[in-house]
């Protein structure tokens, strides 16, 4: 009964993906739109398989994880301690949270110039604005996730004898790790929204670069392929998160 | 002795302000590197920007484009996400796209949507729309598949018909989510606002500030960091006003926008 009513959910979800490609392939078969602006799907995807295959293409995906996973790695270390330490004492709490007041709605991509400038046009540059943009939300979430923390179990462990310090990782880090994960997942989703701009900006590799190149060029087609290929990086990311969460959460109800 | 405790906290947000330019000031006084101008110099070089009238036209279209497509964007949304948490099936057929066209960039459709429509205001109102959409929807979804059933049910007693139950008990009850959603989305706006500029270098505020940094005037490239800066800061204080009167009787779960980019 569940599983069927799973993949009757399953195929509901897949009917507007389908219908949109449908309406792709309808809207060049028809001749409302040329092939040139609008090339048809299956072309599409046919010449993202092709690519995927070639070792240039490989090296522009490689090129755009390393910026990715560098920088979201920083936001998730900066976010998650800066976070527990709000939390933990009010002394830090009273700096940092007027600070993350003026800086959370700022619109991180207007620092890049002020980046580029400083940092130089490679790596540096975008690991920087990626760790930027992603540290909030994971900053964010932690912080109201240890905030939160019972403190019966606090009072417990330490009558438990856990030493003051041991209490940090034994208790507030797991008992905030919900709330951690759901920062670090709106977190991914930026890094790769983020990485993709600001290599379209400014780069001489990666997924974004490729974009750009194929704008400039008028090849519909290519500049397809890199859309597609940074929306399934994000699915696969999104998943392994998803697992990751699934198992360290094992012991939670409703994790 | 409250007062002045509450002076403080009141003044926290703009003691930060001056604690990060003076951070500035020192990093730029001691770094004495040509490209990075003191805060000092880059604040004397916004009121030229402010001054010039074809700098300010760009700006002020710059806006007219991120309120048209915030408020169509918020108008479609709302409806959307809350019908997606109330029922299963509108969920179920929704969701997967949803998750397949989140990590995409919204700024980088431009390329393509220009290819369309051309450079002019509706490709960038377009994609600053799309851009909105996403966290406004996500929020409003949330918000509805929170609602108490009882409410519900007590509803359906009194004789409220399944349109009057949304409108009048669920769009309520999910209204904090709903805001929280669209003040994400607000920070999204400008975001996409300029992005979409720097992409399409025509008219508006990122353009001014990419042509300034490819022409090497780095103090104009500050200031207009500054004065971006300051709208989104200015955006979401106006925001997070009309927030606290519309639901005074929630307390926000963050007190802070949670999701952008």
């Amino acid at each position: 009964m569940m599983s069927r009513l799973l993949s009757a959910n399953v195929l509901l979800g897949i009917a507007p993906i389908a219908l949109i490609i449908a309406l792709w392939q309808g809207l060049v078969s028809f001749g409302f739109a040329p092939a040139v602006l609008l090339p048809p799907p299956g072309f599409v995807f046919g010449r993202l398989l092709q690519q995927l295959a070639t070792w240039t293409f490989q090296q522009e995906i490689a090129a755009t994880l390393i910026r990715l996973f560098a920088g979201f790695a920083i936001a998730v270390v900066l976010g998650v301690s800066i976070g527990i330490a709000a939390a933990a004492s009010p002394a830090i709490n009273a700096v940092v949270r007027p600070i993350v007041r003026v800086l959370a709605p700022l619109p991180k991509v207007a620092l890049y110039p002020a980046l580029l400038l400083l940092l130089g046009f490679g790596h540096g540059s975008k690991v920087t604005l990626v760790a930027a943009d992603a540290l909030f939300p994971i900053l964010l979430s932690t912080y109201y996730g240890a905030s939160t923390v019972e403190q019966k179990l606090i009072w417990s462990a330490m009558a438990a004898g856990t030493p003051r310090t041991q209490i940090l990782f034994r208790v507030v880090l797991p008992a905030a790790m919900p709330s951690i994960l759901t920062g670090c997942r709106i977190g991914l989703v930026i890094s790769c929204i983020v990485v993709f701009l600001a290599e379209m900006i400014t780069s001489t590799d990666g997924l974004g670069h490729a974009l750009v190149t194929a704008a400039r060029t008028f090849q519909a087609v290519d500049m397809f392929v890199p859309l597609i290929t940074i929306s399934l990086l994000g699915l696969i990311l999104n998943a392994l998160l998803g697992a990751l969460r699934s198992y360290l959460l094992r012991g939670f109800p409703e994790a | 002795m409250t007062s002045l405790a509450a002076l403080i906290r009141r003044a926290a947000p703009v003691l930060a302000c001056i604690g990060l330019l003076v951070v500035w000031q020192v990093a730029s006084l001691v770094l004495k590197n040509d490209s990075f101008p003191t805060a000092v110099e880059a604040i004397w070089a916004i009121p030229d920007i402010l001054g010039d009238k074809e700098a300010l036209l760009n700006i002020l279209a710059s806006l007219r484009r991120m309120a048209l497509g915030f408020c169509v964007a918020v108008l479609i949304s709302i409806p959307l996400g809350l019908l997606m948490g109330r029922s299963r099936s509108v969920a179920a057929f929704f969701n997967p796209l949803l998750m397949v066209i989140y990590p995409v960039p919204k700024a980088a459709l431009m390329p393509i949507i220009m290819l369309w429509l051309g450079v002019g205001d509706i490709t960038k109102t377009l994609v600053i729309f799309l851009g909105v959409s996403l966290p406004v929807i996500y929020h409003s979804f949330e918000g509805a598949k929170a609602v108490e059933e009882k409410m519900l049910w007590s509803g359906a007693a009194m004789g409220l018909s399944p349109s009057q139950r949304l409108v009048r008990i669920v769009l309520p009850a999910a209204l904090p989510e709903i805001l929280t959603g669209c003040r994400t989305g607000l920070v999204l706006a400008l975001i996409t606002m300029i992005t979409s500029e720097m992409i399409a270098r025509q008219s508006g505020a990122g353009n001014i500030l990419f042509n300034a940094l490819d022409m090497g005037q780095y103090d104009t490239v500050f200031a207009m960091i500054i004065i971006v800066g300051a709208m989104g800061i200015f955006f979401d204080a106006m925001f997070e006003r009309v927030r606290a009167r519309l639901v005074r009787w929630s307390e926000p779960q963050f007190d802070l926008p949670l999701s952008f980019s």
